[in-house]
């Protein structure tokens, strides 16, 4: 009788002493960034359940690209499901307004947006905050010494009236004034505009050497097609925001040519073997095709954010028990210090950089006859 | 304590013991379903009760939440002053907005809300000392007496106090003169007008109080996110608070408690739908290929859905439905007071309404032409003549209703055209309908009341304040005399439209006399009445006659013309025909050849 | 900025004003016939191009599963109304048009799909998959609640176009599509550069407004679509129905947004989500035109459209801002040279 029990009993103390580890997602399926959020979405779905050891439950919400459901989300995965860290948001604005929130409950999270706002050391709050994608001062650095060396005296841009395009028309200025180069002309275009004819005539006129666009998916197309179309000879860019197929599918032949920086997990393939995200991102991106098509760097984004939590887990582990107050602080401690190949670089993680990415965490990608190609 | 008052008392004692012992997370919705419940309400009074529908809610909010955002992060003031700084601007905007666009009719109003509510959203994105679209950080927690309101938990009270208020001053205002006003706006400005409201400057209060409202929405937002960007105010969450006032009921405040509380529970439910959500995947699975069937992304898809069938189920929102459960509070009674003070009327001589030469004409076609004609202080006048002979469109030019194109129109000596319909009312003109202009769904009674709002002077202040009490009770027992008197009293907490159309003209007669106007315009009284209502009428009239009053009354019942009325005019194809003692025009053969040989006799 | 310059400005706005100006006109029928302010319009644009791209690549497009699903609904709805009613023998008919007739849309859509059939057949599938929506929508969501105010109609069509936002992300993904131009063919008048799709377009426009001027004006459908507009009981005097009266408007209305979803597809590219802003853009042109006047709706729409593109070659960040608060001055002039109906909602 008694040693009929024992074991039940022993599972039962074990539950409750071995709590799993629940990691709450929130990220934009749905709404202006959804083309972002799904292989994001995509990606939480074919993680594996356990790391360390420890069953980990992925508790995955919508937030429709809209702040106030990104911070109500985030209250409830703290408050409800007691979730140990937090992995989101997609989009700048909605990881921007739930740094508080972390902050305030003291709890790890992990943001796939790109703005280096969001990891600002300055801000005592953002002790809490980490994010895995390279930020936009880093691609727009790598932009301007490409437009360097490539001999670009002045440029224009055109991106999205929103976030995303706001952050990478900041930082562009600021590395093009590093550079030397002149930014003569700058417009906005919504995502879904039907026209861009009349920012486009604006920019021909300027008749800069090259012209970025700020933009992410296939909107990115639109205003090259009309570059195109209005016979612009000068030099296209795109950010990483563009790296998935199906901008190439819209884009077509009128994006031959065009230069953008991207994560090295775009073209891995290219990769020399010795470079040991070759084999990371193979490993994923394997996986994630098998299953969902084609590759999205925005999913990659997520792979990253768990491989620094298979890295730190069983450190954070030997400190508490998930679920505590102690196991959250310990996670925090460990991500802060933590070195992980990903996906999308080497995160060499420091107390005054949350996102620990360098110059190995960008390539330089041309698109040649629809396919990206690596610039060496 | 009545079962209504129990019900109420049960809700609040819910509402604010639920911090007390719920779980984090219900505080968390509970500050969501608070904050949309105080902007909704604001749609309830403008989109339910007077009838102005508005998208552009999301952008007052956002101004509210905006302003105290900038100021207290780029300056450093109390979160509280800039409060007052934010709903001042929220004010003054929408004062702005208001004037230029509530002058709109129809259609034109929603899409101007559109309109501005999308500018202002854009606006917030493109300033950069706002932020741009990535957002301002970092605005400060409230504090109270010194102690910051950091947890949720406390922040509940504040949003629910705010909320409670808003509900108590709303419900307040709807029970009141400006209330009954306001109320009328919804039928179109004509009826409201001729009681003496400015129907234009009234909606614009409302438009103001209901923005006031999505500011104060705003701040409380801005405090307890401690973060804003331009997504929260766009369109589609303007959208989102009219869908939550119509679901919930927009003709009653617990409606956008109601609509708050179920579209935000909605949401989080079929979000969370776990076991519903998985039923339906592997439904969808079952039936196609499983590469076909999204990971999930249904909630959108549901929400549409279920909202469509909730409609047709209820299109008058869910709260009627639930308000059978919550047993009617019971009128107060009407208590004896002092009538209210009587309209200062001028000294004048001789005739005391006289057409001359008043024409209209609407485009080629001349409605009434040049007619002249006079009544003397304490007759009664019949205005008669075939359909379409311009009588009504005289009793519009008379009361201010239609701008004259020609001619003059002299009351108490004084001309009064081109004065506004609002002002004539003040002179001392009342008048009934030809179409009847009731407020269906409001009792007799406060129909009656909208009557003496010339003879009140209560704002939309003090009555949110509820300071109107005495006033009220001398408006709500004057309205029960007036109603005794037309041998209404059995209805008098009747909903109005709930009668027979011809106990509605009559319920129109009362309203009209409660203003106590000099002159009286009665268009059909008798319509619909049966024989012995129509003798009660007839006396009703002659009673007022002895008091001095003058009436002037547009009929087609001979039998009750000649016999009630001391003079008659006939009027034929918009020109006065004859003129005279009923006797005389009973024998006039031209009044005779139109009567009978007419078009449309 | 120099003359070629505002010729492509102008023949750009143009172009645009020319996609909102139909939808201009189906929010005006469809207003006028059912008082439903139709806000999904832009949903059935999108639906438009999105199926003629899946089309294109040898898919089944979406919408085929989703006419399948409506008929089926719809099917249901009209069976429980006929035993209601007691008119059991009008079943095999209403079976035979509210799911018979849209399975054998789709069955043919589902067909052709893999078949790359050339793009006129592949239009015309988009067309007939897309335009049989319509119908199937104005069964399903707004006969049953013909008699609601404006504000309620105005309620249900945001939820269905919720629903319809979720679908779409469902069926197309997030991601955009473009479909190939009808012809790529342009030519020069002196300075200025005139591509013929965007002219194609126009003619387009201009034809179908003519069209519906005529059917309005001179056939006796369109005669009977306008008398219920004017009096809903009057017209079932009159012997016509305004559930038929509805239908067929929707059945209309839903062709030119399928039309528009075509036409703009070669043009610029269109997401799961992109219907919104148009449609919102085709309703301040309805509105300009009083949602009764179809040359005043058109005129209006391609006023929207000129604001729009030479506002964004002025002040791109403040186009959206510029475009709609130029549009209050209209409003505000439109409604004081109306004249006044009280207004009975």
């Amino acid at each position: 009788m008694k040693a009929r029990f024992l074991p039940l009993l022993a599972l039962a103390l074990a539950g409750a002493v071995h709590a799993d580890i629940n990691v709450g997602v929130t990220l934009s399926a749905t709404g202006p960034a959804a083309s972002l959020g799904i292989p994001e979405k995509n990606t939480f779905e074919m993680l594996p359940t356990s790391i360390g050891g420890e069953k980990i439950n992925w508790i995955v919400l919508d937030d429709a690209s809209d702040t106030t459901r990104a911070v109500t989300n985030t209250r409830r995965l703290i408050t409800e499901n007691k979730v140990d860290v937090i992995i989101g948001s997609t989009i700048t604005p909605n990881s921007l307004a739930m740094v508080d929130v972390v902050a305030d409950a003291e709890v790890p999270m992990i943001s796939m947006a790109a703005s280096a706002r969001i990891v600002d050391p300055a801000n005592p709050k953002t002790r809490w905050v980490f994010k895995t994608p390279q930020s936009d001062s880093l691609m727009a650095d790598a932009i301007a010494v490409h437009m360097k060396a490539n001999g670009v005296a002045t440029m224009g841009y055109i991106g999205f009236a929103d976030a995303y395009g706001d952050g990478w028309l900041a930082e562009m200025k600021r590395s093009a004034q590093t550079a030397g180069i002149k930014v003569v002309a700058e417009e906005k275009y919504n995502r879904a505009d039907p026209s861009v004819t009349g920012q486009v005539l604006k920019l021909v006129a300027a008749n800069p050497d090259a012209i970025l666009i700020g933009a992410a998916g296939t909107p990115g197309a639109t205003p090259q097609k009309e570059l195109v179309a209005r016979n612009y000879k000068g030099k296209i860019y795109q950010t990483h925001g563009v790296a998935n197929p199906d901008f190439l599918r819209v884009v077509g032949k009128d994006g031959n040519g065009t230069v953008l920086p991207a994560g090295p997990m775009l073209v891995y393939e290219q990769l020399p073997d010795s470079n040991p995200i070759k084999k990371v991102a193979a490993e994923y991106i394997n996986a994630y095709e098998k299953k969902f098509g084609t590759r999205s760097t925005f999913g990659g984004h997520a792979w990253d954010s768990y491989l620094l939590l298979n890295a730190t887990i069983p450190a954070a582990l030997r400190k508490g028990k998930p679920g505590t107050k102690e196991f959250r602080a310990a996670l925090r401690d460990a991500l802060e210090t933590a070195t992980v190949v990903a996906t999308h670089g080497v995160y060499v993680m420091t107390a005054n950089d949350h996102n620990g990415f360098d110059n190995r965490a960008r390539v330089m990608v041309r698109i040649v006859d629809g396919k990206w190609t690596l610039i060496k | 304590m009545n079962p209504g008052r129990l019900a109420f008392a049960a809700f609040i004692a819910l509402a604010l013991g639920m911090p007390l012992f719920a779980p984090q997370f219900w505080v968390t919705l509970g500050n969501y379903i608070g904050l949309y419940s105080i902007v909704a309400l604001g749609l309830v009074l403008l989109t339910g009760v007077a009838g102005q529908t508005s998208f552009g809610q999301a952008a007052f909010v956002g101004l509210g939440a905006y302003t105290s955002a900038y100021l207290t992060t780029k300056y450093a003031v109390s979160p509280w002053f800039a409060l007052a700084v934010g709903l001042a601007f929220t004010a003054a905007v929408a004062l702005f907005l208001g004037f230029i666009t509530l002058r709109m009719r129809g259609h034109y109003l929603p899409l101007a809300t559109i309109a501005w509510g999308a500018s202002l959203y854009y606006l917030f994105g493109n300033l950069e000392m706002l932020g741009g679209h990535t957002g301002m950080t970092g605005v400060p927690a409230l504090s109270v007496f010194g102690f910051e309101l950091r947890n949720e938990r406390l922040y509940y009270y504040l949003i629910w106090g705010a909320a409670l208020a808003a509900l108590w001053s709303t419900n307040n205002l709807l029970d009141s003169r400006p209330g009954r006003a306001i109320r009328a706006l919804k039928g179109g400005l004509e009826m409201a007008q001729a009681f003496g409201v400015n129907g234009a400057r009234l909606k614009i209060v409302v438009f103001v109080y209901a923005a006031l409202l999505a500011g104060l929405s705003g701040w409380l937002y801005a405090h307890l996110q401690r973060f804003v960007n331009p997504t929260p105010f766009g369109i589609h969450q303007g959208i989102e608070y009219l869908f939550m006032a119509v679901v919930g009921g927009a003709g009653s405040v617990w409606g956008a408690v109601l609509g708050a509380t179920l579209i935000t529970l909605l949401k989080q439910w079929l979000q969370e739908g776990g076991a519903l959500m998985t039923v339906l995947r592997d439904g969808l699975q079952a039936v196609l290929p499983p590469s076909v069937v999204p990971s999930s992304n249904f909630e959108l898809i549901m929400f549409g859905a279920l909202l469509v069938v909730l409609l047709q189920r209820a299109p008058e929102g869910l709260w009627p439905w639930f308000a059978r459960f919550v047993p009617r509070r019971k009128p107060p009674p009407i208590v004896p007071a002092e009538p209210l003070p009587q309209r200062a009327t001028r000294p004048h001589e001789g005739a005391l309404l006289q057409l001359k030469g008043a024409r209209k004409a609407f485009g080629g076609l001349i409605a009434v032409n040049d007619l002249s004609f006079a009544i003397r202080p304490g007759e009664i006048v019949g205005l008669i003549g075939p359909n379409g002979a311009g009588k009504t469109t005289t009793f519009n030019l008379i009361s201010g209703g239609l701008p004259l194109t020609s001619g003059e129109v002299v009351f108490a000596g004084q001309p009064i055209g081109g004065v506004p319909p609002w002002e004539i009312a003040a002179l001392g003109i009342g008048r009934t309908f030809q179409h009847v202009k009731l407020i269906p769904m409001m009792s007799v009674l406060d129909n009656v009341a909208l009557g003496a709002y010339l003879r009140g002077s209560t704002g939309v202040v003090s009555a949110a304040l509820r300071l109107d009490r005495a006033e009220e009770a001398r408006t709500r027992a004057e309205a029960a005399r007036a109603i005794e008197r037309c041998g209404l009293s059995a209805h008098l907490h009747d909903a109005a439209g709930s009668l027979a159309l011809g106990k509605q003209r009559i319920v129109e007669i009362a309203r009209a006399l409660l203003a106590a106007p000099e002159l009286l315009l009665l268009d059909e009284p008798a319509a619909g009445l049966r024989f012995l209502e129509k003798q009660e009428l007839k006396a009703l009239l002659r009673s007022l006659q002895a008091e001095g009053m003058t009436i002037l009354l547009v009929e087609h019942d001979m039998d009750f013309v000649m016999d009630v009325t001391e003079r008659l005019v006939v009027m034929d194809f918009g020109e006065k025909l004859a003129e005279g003692l009923p006797a005389e025009i009973q024998s006039n053969p031209q009044v005779r050849e139109a009567y009978l040989g007419g078009v449309d006799a | 900025m120099d003359l070629s310059i505002a010729a492509l400005l102008t023949q750009d706005g143009i172009t645009n004003g020319a996609i909102y100006a139909l939808l201009a006109l189906a929010l005006v029928l469809v207003f006028a016939v059912t008082r439903v302010i139709w806000v999904p319009s832009g949903e059935f644009v999108a639906f438009g191009t999105l199926t003629l791209a899946a089309l294109q690549l040898g898919k089944t497009p979406g919408t085929v599963g989703l006419l399948v699903a409506m008929a089926v609904v719809a099917g249901a709805m009209e069976v429980i109304a006929c035993v209601r009613t007691g008119e059991t023998r009008r079943i095999p008919r209403s079976l035979l048009v509210w799911v018979g007739l849209p399975l054998a849309i789709a069955a043919a859509v589902y067909a052709l799909a893999p078949l790359s059939a050339p793009l006129p057949v592949q239009v015309l599938a988009t067309l007939a998959a897309v335009t049989a929506l319509g119908p199937l929508m104005y069964r399903i969501a707004y006969q049953p609640l013909a008699e609601a105010s404006v504000l309620v109609l105005l309620i249900v069509s945001v939820a269905v176009h919720f629903a319809l936002l979720g679908l779409g992300l469902w069926f197309f993904g997030a991601e955009g599509s473009r479909t190939p131009p009808f012809s790529s063919f342009s030519f020069s008048v002196g300075a200025v550069h005139v591509n013929l799709q965007s002219l194609l377009v126009v003619a387009t426009s201009v034809l179908l407004i003519l069209a519906l001027y005529l059917f309005f004006g001179r056939a006796l459908y369109g005669k009977a679509l306008r008398a219920t507009a004017l009096n809903r009981v009057g017209a079932r005097l009159m012997g016509v129905s305004p559930n038929f009266a509805g239908s067929l408007t929707f059945t209309l209305a839903s062709l030119l947004c399928a039309f528009c979803g075509v036409l703009i597809g070669p043009i610029t590219t269109i997401y799961y989500d992109s219907g919104f802003l148009i449609s919102l853009k085709g309703f301040v042109g309805a509105i300009i035109g009083g949602l009764a006047s179809y040359p005043l709706a058109a005129a209006g729409a391609i006023l929207v459209g000129l604001i729009e593109s030479f506002s964004s070659f002025w002040a791109s960040a403040f186009k959206e801002v510029i475009v709609f608060t130029l549009i209050i001055p209209v409003l505000l002039w439109r409604s004081l040279t109306t004249t006044h109906h009280e207004e009975d909602e």
